[in-house]
């Protein structure tokens, strides 16, 4: 039977809320062991082998980002960002035996030093449904200002 | 009011209002930007004859334009009929800028080679002299191409002075002696002055405070117990921790040195960041990411990979290096307190090889940094005194 877009809707709004309230050691266990956390810089459609992303991370550097922000010296981050995610649009693009590709809008409103940033993205997922619970082989936030002078992004997309 | 220059760099002390005040911020744009030979991209942006990158020289938008023989032009993005830029894209490739407002078409060396219904001017009007405007002089060092928007003033070489010696060494990791770049261009803004940037590119005391959560242990013993030196050079900021290794191959935070070339371009590691001040209190950092020829292809991708990691504007150093900017510039709003003290290793530095030389962990190379920046304003105080 075809996974329903509601069981999609229930994983993509449980990673957001994992982000949203700072369970990053949860949200890290998502993703599988050969996992890419990936935010391309300048357009989505980049060859990351041979085009500079903001973000492209294996499982050994999203650990790197976590610690870091465990640390308890991530000035950036003193006091936290307040970040809401609100996902939509999502769609099943295709479907193997233990395999989902999805996509969804997200947008994204973080609170820092009293001033409010709005960013757009684009997402991407590869998911494995074999086991529940599902995991990410690979997250990509195509950010709609991903070509523009950003402001420090000291937080987990 | 014009404020007294001379008296806001002090040898130990710069006074806030060097960060703060927006006369100054103008004067800077006039009398640096526009005096100094000024960073505008890498020969490995525009490879090709038509080749084209967009950029700007302080407040000049410009346009570094690769021609048929193979040289560099840089001109002014600026339609000569009424004004709008002549190219919106940053990099791309064409014999021709044409603005859209009236259609004037400029070829890619500047000449005006269009004009719509040519018959409404009268008899003096002269296309020659209506190509796009050109930056004055244009010249390149290891592959770094550089702006100048007065014929007069040093050469390039003499310019860059002892930084020749480090830009040959930076190039000579790559087996071709020529550097390559990666794709792309990681941008990033802070609410905050571009001159703590160009201190930062050089600050090696900062990285174990600033840094704690991304700086690793190993990385540390450079700077704690490293024989390496800060430097003065010729209006230029060096760290330099080849006592450490020579500049890595990997990339990695070891040997090699940082360069802060004045007044807007930071070589380090596997970086090319570009400083523009956009106003007093907001700059923007372009970087760039170097490939090196001769290396295997997992070398090249960790240099990007760990530039991704730690100075992009999500990066493990880079995202607290602007959150200290923008506080720098909150903190500096304040008239209680006038100055910042510069004056560590004032009393242990020394000329060494014609350079004033610090400890790893001094401000020598800020002071030099700043002696530049206060001879160019003072050519602005002499300009305005012989006006009044």
């Amino acid at each position: 039977m075809p996974t329903s877009r509601g069981a999609v809707e229930d994983f993509l709004y449980m990673e957001a809320r994992l982000l949203d309230s700072r369970q990053f050691e949860e949200w890290m266990d998502l993703f599988t062991d050969d996992a890419v956390y990936w935010v391309p810089a300048g357009h989505d459609d980049i060859d990351p082998s041979r085009h500079v992303s903001i973000i492209h991370d294996d499982k050994a550097q999203m650990a790197v980002r976590v610690k870091r922000l465990r640390s308890g010296f991530a000035f950036a981050q003193d006091p936290a960002s307040r970040v809401h995610r609100l996902i939509s649009n999502i769609r099943i693009l295709s479907e193997d035996e233990d395999a989902l590709e999805v996509t969804c809008m997200m947008l994204l409103v973080e609170l820092a030093r009293k001033k409010q940033t709005i960013h757009t993205a684009y997402c991407e997922f590869s998911l494995l449904t074999g086991r529940t619970p599902w995991s990410i082989r690979r997250k990509k936030v195509n950010l709609l200002r991903n070509g523009e002078v950003l402001e420090s992004t000291p937080f987990l997309i | 009011m014009i404020p007294n220059i001379d008296q806001l760099i002090l040898n130990d002390l710069i006074h806030r209002s060097v960060y703060t005040d927006r006369e100054i911020f103008d004067l800077e744009m006039e009398y640096i930007f526009n005096r100094c030979w000024v960073y505008v991209g890498h020969s490995a942006e525009i490879p090709e004859p038509g080749d084209y990158k967009t950029t700007f020289i302080g407040r000049n938008p410009v346009i570094a334009s690769r021609l048929v023989d193979g040289s560099i032009t840089l001109l002014i993005n600026r339609c000569r009929h009424r004004g709008p830029i002549v190219c919106q894209h940053e990099l791309g490739n064409s014999q021709h800028f044409r603005c859209p407002y009236h259609s004037w078409t400029y070829d890619n060396s500047g000449a005006l080679i269009g004009v719509p219904m040519p018959q409404g001017y009268g008899p003096g009007f002269d296309r020659e002299k209506l190509g796009l405007a050109k930056v004055a002089r244009v010249a390149q060092y290891q592959g770094f191409i550089f702006g100048c928007m007065t014929e007069e003033g040093p050469s390039l070489e003499e310019y860059l002075g002892g930084i020749t010696r480090f830009l040959d060494a930076y190039a000579a990791v790559s087996a071709s002696r020529k550097i390559e770049l990666f794709e792309g261009t990681q941008k990033a803004g802070y609410n905050g002055n571009w001159k703590y940037q160009l201190e930062n590119g050089v600050d090696p005391y900062h990285v174990g405070a600033l840094h704690l959560s991304a700086v690793s242990p190993e990385a540390m013993k450079i700077y704690r117990q490293g024989t390496g030196c800060v430097i003065a050079m010729d209006g230029h900021g060096v760290t330099d921790h080849t006592d450490w290794g020579p500049m890595p191959a990997d990339a990695s935070l070891s040997g090699g040195f940082n360069l802060v070339i004045f007044p807007n371009l930071i070589v380090l590691r596997s970086q090319i960041r570009t400083v523009r001040p956009i106003a007093v209190d907001r700059t923007e950092i372009y970087t760039n990411v170097v490939r090196l020829s001769g290396v295997p292809e997992e070398v090249n991708l960790k240099r990007m990979r760990d530039q991704e990691l730690e100075f992009g504007a999500a990066g493990t150093f880079f995202t607290d290096d602007l959150e200290i900017f923008e506080r720098t510039q909150e903190g500096l709003q304040s008239g209680a307190v006038e100055w910042l003290v510069f004056s560590r290793g004032l009393d242990r530095e020394s000329m060494k090889g014609g350079y004033m030389t610090g400890g790893m962990s001094d401000e020598t190379q800020h002071r030099g940094m700043y002696q530049n920046w206060k001879r160019h304003m003072m050519a602005a105080s002499s300009a305005m005194m012989a006006a009044e």
